[in-house]
């Protein structure tokens, strides 16, 4: 099974992206990467993607929120799907759900890191048919 | 009575005498006489006498100036006046100079006897009175005594203390009392605690003390907090019971927690940075295993073997994490630690920029020892030189430009060794030059981004030289480059 669809990937671990990239790229996807927010949103910008893919930790902390606070508040960006990838939910000992911070966060699905493929490939594949 | 009473016979007749020996004698008492005033009262000066009887009508010295006298010596002696004029008027006024009573001549030994008797006892209430009141006056003493002993003891403690009465008067605190709790109007005791306290939560509590039936109410212990956003006190409170377990107030005793508070949140806050430091790494390589596992690489060995080296990069980052936590352990744990021992630095980093060159070489880097002076030895733990010029060296190559360079250089002065690390790299940002070397900070730059570190050898290199009394310096430009410098005392 081959999907298509332009996926942006922000996070400011390489390894994260590198492996994402792999596997996304492996299933048929375009990928884009950007390792801040900053330059997330000039390719949300200059690309136009399918889905962002979103790391909440980067540079500062409230780096992601921010982000998806921007994409989810511009009329031409807030139909693109975000899946909010993050690492804090179990360090800092709460887990984000879409019931509670759903409304605040303005993304549209959470995982936490790590992601294995399988489970990445089928959130992507349902966030990207919903769209459709 | 253990010892005989003494008595004094004062009479210019000396039948008198001789029968108030007899008569007396026979009583068991201790009798002494005296022909005249001047000799009885000379007998006076030599003895404590109980009962004197003396003669109101003698030549020399009379009988009135004699008590005058024998009672300046001792108040106490009973006198008993013997007068052959059994002049109402004359007995009167020996009463009223202090005599305890009269006998009229003549009289019968059973007469004599009676009234001497009557005499001494009244001696003796005189001296229990006068013991008992001796014995009040010195236990008032001692109480004034252990009083102000108990204010010195309270007033130097650096505890708060603090006492109320079931009137709610404040009755006894200290001067730490006053500082913690900002107590106001504490110039005189008894004002009302609500007057004084500023605190409602902790007059509440007292208020709970004070109004408890509870005999077996014993302690309460609660945290409190003042104007000062920045202060917590831990207050403990009981009440004050007398010998039959009666509330008589409560007292409360403060212990500022402040401090304590700091380094609990501190260390906390040190805890969950770990945390996170130690699951990034941790998630990276779990999901490079993770992709490796599901079969994404549908069979290419090659691309299987990458994942996996990224997993095992990430593996070795981690461990130096480990490893640098270890050591700020280590050099926490203090100088039990530290094996001082006389140390050739100049000699050491020549190593060290030996076992540098090739990576340095990598990196396009010149890397090159320039000492200006000749350092003498110090004394100093050798690992921990070692790990504290590496980190410095490695930094400095690690965190500069391609064809840059990093030069050694050294300097002297009356009580500090200086090495100075200057390098042409990437520089760091004034707004973060003062937290270089807080625990986990990274600088954070585009150059810097691809740099991997444990954001802990500024750290480890800053705990290092104040263990060693120096202290190290940086100076910086942005895209200019950086200089560390590290003083270490000169040995004595």
């Amino acid at each position: 099974m081959k999907a298509s669809g332009k996926i942006l990937l922000v996070d400011d671990d390489p390894d994260f992206l590198e492996m994402h990239t792999a596997v996304l790229q492996n299933h048929g996807y375009d990928v884009l990467t950007a390792t801040s927010g900053q330059e997330g949103l000039e390719r949300v910008r200059a690309e136009m993607p399918d889905l962002i893919i979103l790391d909440l930790m980067m540079e500062k902390h409230d780096a992601g929120f921010s982000f998806s606070k921007t994409v989810k508040t511009d009329p031409l960006f807030r139909k693109i799907p975000i899946l909010m990838v993050t690492s804090v939910a179990e360090a800092t000992g709460f887990r984000f759900s879409l019931e509670e911070d759903g409304y605040w966060m303005k993304t549209d699905d959470f995982l936490d890191k790590p992601v294995m493929p399988e489970v990445l490939l089928e959130r992507v594949d349902k966030l990207l048919r919903k769209r459709e | 009575m253990n010892t005989p009473a003494k008595i004094l016979v004062v009479d210019d007749e000396m039948g008198i005498r001789e029968g108030c020996r007899r008569v007396l004698g026979e009583e068991g008492y201790d009798i002494d006489l005296a022909e005249d005033g001047t000799v009885g009262l000379r007998r006076v000066q030599e003895k404590a006498y109980d009962l004197i009887l003396v003669d109101l009508m003698m030549p020399g010295i009379g009988g009135l100036d004699l008590i005058k006298k024998i009672h300046e010596i001792d108040p106490e002696i009973i006198l008993v006046v013997i007068t052959g004029y059994a002049t109402i008027e004359t007995a009167v006024e020996a009463t009223k100079r202090g005599a305890y009573d009269y006998l009229p001549k003549p009289f019968t030994p059973e007469a004599l006897a009676v009234l001497v008797k009557r005499g001494i006892e009244k001696r003796e209430l005189r001296l229990e009175a006068q013991r008992l009141h001796d014995e009040r006056e010195q236990r008032l003493l001692e109480l004034a005594g252990e009083k102000s002993r108990l204010r010195s003891i309270i007033g130097c403690m650096a505890d708060g203390v603090l006492v109320t009465n079931l009137q709610r008067q404040l009755v006894l605190w200290n001067a730490a009392a006053v500082k913690m709790l900002r107590l106001s109007d504490t110039d005189e005791p008894g004002r009302l605690m609500d007057h004084c306290l500023k605190n409602r939560a902790l007059i509440e509590s007292l208020d709970r003390i004070l109004g408890s039936k509870d005999e077996s109410f014993s302690m309460i212990g609660q945290e409190i907090r003042t104007d000062d956003p920045k202060s917590v006190l831990m207050a403990q409170m009981a009440p004050v019971r007398d010998e039959h377990g009666r509330l008589l107030g409560a007292v409360t005793v403060i212990r500022d927690i402040t401090n304590l508070k700091e380094i609990e949140t501190i260390k906390s806050q040190f805890v969950s940075m770990v945390a996170h430091e130690l699951r990034s790494p941790l998630a990276a390589i779990e999901g490079w295993l993770g992709v490796v596992l599901s079969g994404e690489a549908a069979g290419d060995e090659e691309q299987k073997r990458k994942w996996l080296l990224r997993a095992k990069e990430r593996a070795n980052s981690l461990l130096a994490l480990v490893q640098d936590l270890l050591e700020i352990n280590k050099i926490e744990a203090g100088k039990v630690a530290q094996k001082m021992e006389s140390v050739q630095l100049t000699d050491m980093i020549g190593k060290i920029v030996e076992f540098f060159k090739p990576e340095a070489e990598r990196q396009h880097v010149l890397l090159e020892m320039k000492p200006s002076v000749a350092l003498p030895a110090i004394q100093a733990d050798i690992q921990d030189m070692e790990k504290l010029f590496t980190n410095l060296v490695s930094n400095a190559i690690k965190y500069n430009v391609e064809n840059g360079s990093v030069t050694i250089e050294t300097s002297l002065d009356a009580h500090f060794v200086g090495i100075h690390i200057r390098d042409t790299g990437v520089g760091i940002a004034p707004a973060d030059l003062p937290r270089i070397f807080d625990d986990f900070f990274r600088a954070e730059t585009k150059r810097t981004k691809r740099i991997s570190g444990t954001g802990l050898g500024l750290t480890i290199a800053k705990k290092i030289v104040d263990s060693h009394f120096g202290h190290i310096e940086v100076e910086s430009q942005p895209d200019r480059g950086s200089t560390f410098s590290v003083y270490l005392p000169r040995k004595k």
